[in-house]
């Protein structure tokens, strides 16, 4: 029995080593994002891709990692960046303050700004300052509330925070608007053909880049994703393919 | 509403969540496996009265049972790799697995200890009479009669949990709730993703009540 123990934990050890080296070795960049994020990041025909899949394609091309594309719900990332799951997270996400203190980012790859949206027709909203009274529906896990309460400094709007369809619930009335970054609000109401409009101009410029946790071997990455983006930015890749999925920069 | 009813999409879309239907299965068979031994494992300990443990294991069927699984998943994937590094190598497949199977087996736990309490305790005595230790009459006597009686609820938590892997995609786990969810968000076809992904649980939920029916005459025909 003893022999048995000894032998199965000699076993266990073999394949744990056999299962991590690897891993080290090859230099894998895990890069989480949630596939539900159109033209960002989605899946069809089973294909995972979007804007956000080729601009790591082409910072792998750039440097010695290799990428490998991580999907969870948008709610999971931020955990699974903080346990270690995955080393970045490639979702647009938004540089803030309080993120800042806890993450080091990369530099933005993506300037947009805040959009509200309404349904079609709907042309008493016009802007922020329509949204007094109003249901409003952001996407839990995004920081979209956050810009909203910053506006909304005697709580008037009734914000909503929804897991999906915030686009669909819109579209059917049952919130009055949503807020999200105006570049993908645009695709929406492209690509969904929901009857849905903007409303207004955008507000307050935002900053989307590639959140790490602050140690020196998520830095190193860090590091190297920044020439990666310099040198594309320079060039015009990423100009390139901002235009093959939006039509526009939206890096600039 | 725009957009009409789309039933093509759904027959375009049906083969690909298929396609991962094999990995909500896996994590479904796994996750009953394990959970029917930690079950069983629990029940014994709280019918024969175990001292110590059995304090413990009530307290783990009062947490399993009285906190959200959704919660459990998340402690377990994104909580303890803060603390203990050693979890930060566990993939999201395992943790799943691993989550469904404590949280189920709780519950599970308790229906056997129901299915063993409900054999008549002369059973007992009389094993006990002719010689045999409590566990060999566990085993050969009572077990098999409460199995019986436990293979209705069981059936429904196995049920419970096939559909409880749609949570897994909040862990990264790919399987046909994500896929229909990711799909979704580029067709925008919401209604048909979702009743597509709700068919092929339904359709699986049916297969395994057919064994379930099966399995209980099989198990009737000795009375």
């Amino acid at each position: 029995m003893k022999l048995f123990f000894k032998k199965a934990l000699v076993a266990l050890v073999a394949v744990s080593s056999l299962l991590t080296v690897p891993a080290f070795a090859q230099q894998t960049v895990k890069v989480g994002m949630s596939g539900r994020y159109f033209p960002f990041t989605f899946s069809k025909q089973d294909k995972l891709q979007g804007f956000e899949v080729d601009v790591w394609n082409e910072i792998a091309k750039r440097s010695d990692y290799k990428v490998e594309f991580i999907t969870a719900s948008f709610s999971g990332l931020f955990g699974m960046l903080e346990a270690g799951h995955i080393d970045t997270i490639s979702n647009q996400i938004t540089i803030t303050d309080a993120r800042k203190a806890k993450y080091a980012f990369s530099m933005p790859y993506v300037i947009d700004g805040v959009q509200v949206t309404v349904r079609k027709g709907r042309d008493d909203i016009q802007g922020i300052e329509d949204l007094k009274g109003k249901k409003v529906a952001v996407n839990l896990g995004s920081n979209f509330e956050e810009v909203l309460r910053k506006y909304d400094t005697n709580k008037e709007i009734n914000i909503v925070t929804y897991d999906t369809g915030i686009e669909q619930d819109v579209a059917l009335g049952r919130a009055d608007a949503f807020v999200m970054d105006r570049v993908s609000s645009v695709q929406l109401i492209k690509e969904a053909g929901l009857p849905l409009q903007l409303a207004g101009h955008p507000f307050e410029e935002i900053q989307n880049a590639m959140p790490f946790l602050n140690k020196p071997s998520q830095l190193a990455i860090r590091d190297q994703v920044n020439v990666a983006l310099t040198e594309m930015r320079a060039d015009g890749k990423l100009a390139e393919i901002s235009n093959k999925w939006f039509d526009t920069d939206i890096t600039q | 509403m725009q957009s009409s009813f789309d039933l093509q999409y759904i027959i375009e879309l049906m083969p690909i969540l298929l396609k991962y239907l094999g990995v909500t299965m896996e994590m479904a068979l796994w996750g009953f496996l394990f959970a029917l031994i930690i079950a069983l494992t629990l029940a014994l300990v709280r019918v024969f009265k175990i001292a110590v443990i059995q304090h413990i294991a009530s307290l783990y069927i009062s947490f399993f049972r009285g906190t959200p699984l959704l919660v459990q998943l998340f402690l377990l994937y994104y909580g303890f790799p803060q603390f203990m590094p050693i979890f930060v190598g566990m993939d999201a497949f395992t943790a799943a697995i691993i989550g469904l199977s404590l949280h189920f087996s709780a519950y599970m736990a308790e229906s056997m200890r129901a299915a063993i309490l409900g054999i008549d305790k002369s059973q007992m005595e009389a094993c006990l009479s002719i010689g045999m230790t409590r566990l060999q009459a566990m085993k050969r006597i009572i077990l098999p009669q409460a199995s019986r009686v436990a293979t209705p609820s069981l059936m429904n938590y196995f049920i419970d949990m096939i559909k409880s892997t749609s949570l897994a995609f909040t862990l990264g786990v790919a399987e046909i709730m994500a896929k229909a969810q990711m799909e979704a968000s580029s067709s925008f076809k919401f209604f048909e993703s979702f009743l597509a992904v709700a068919v092929i649980y339904w359709v699986v939920v049916i297969f395994f009540t057919r064994i379930q029916h099966l399995l209980e005459y099989k198990l009737n025909k000795a009375y």
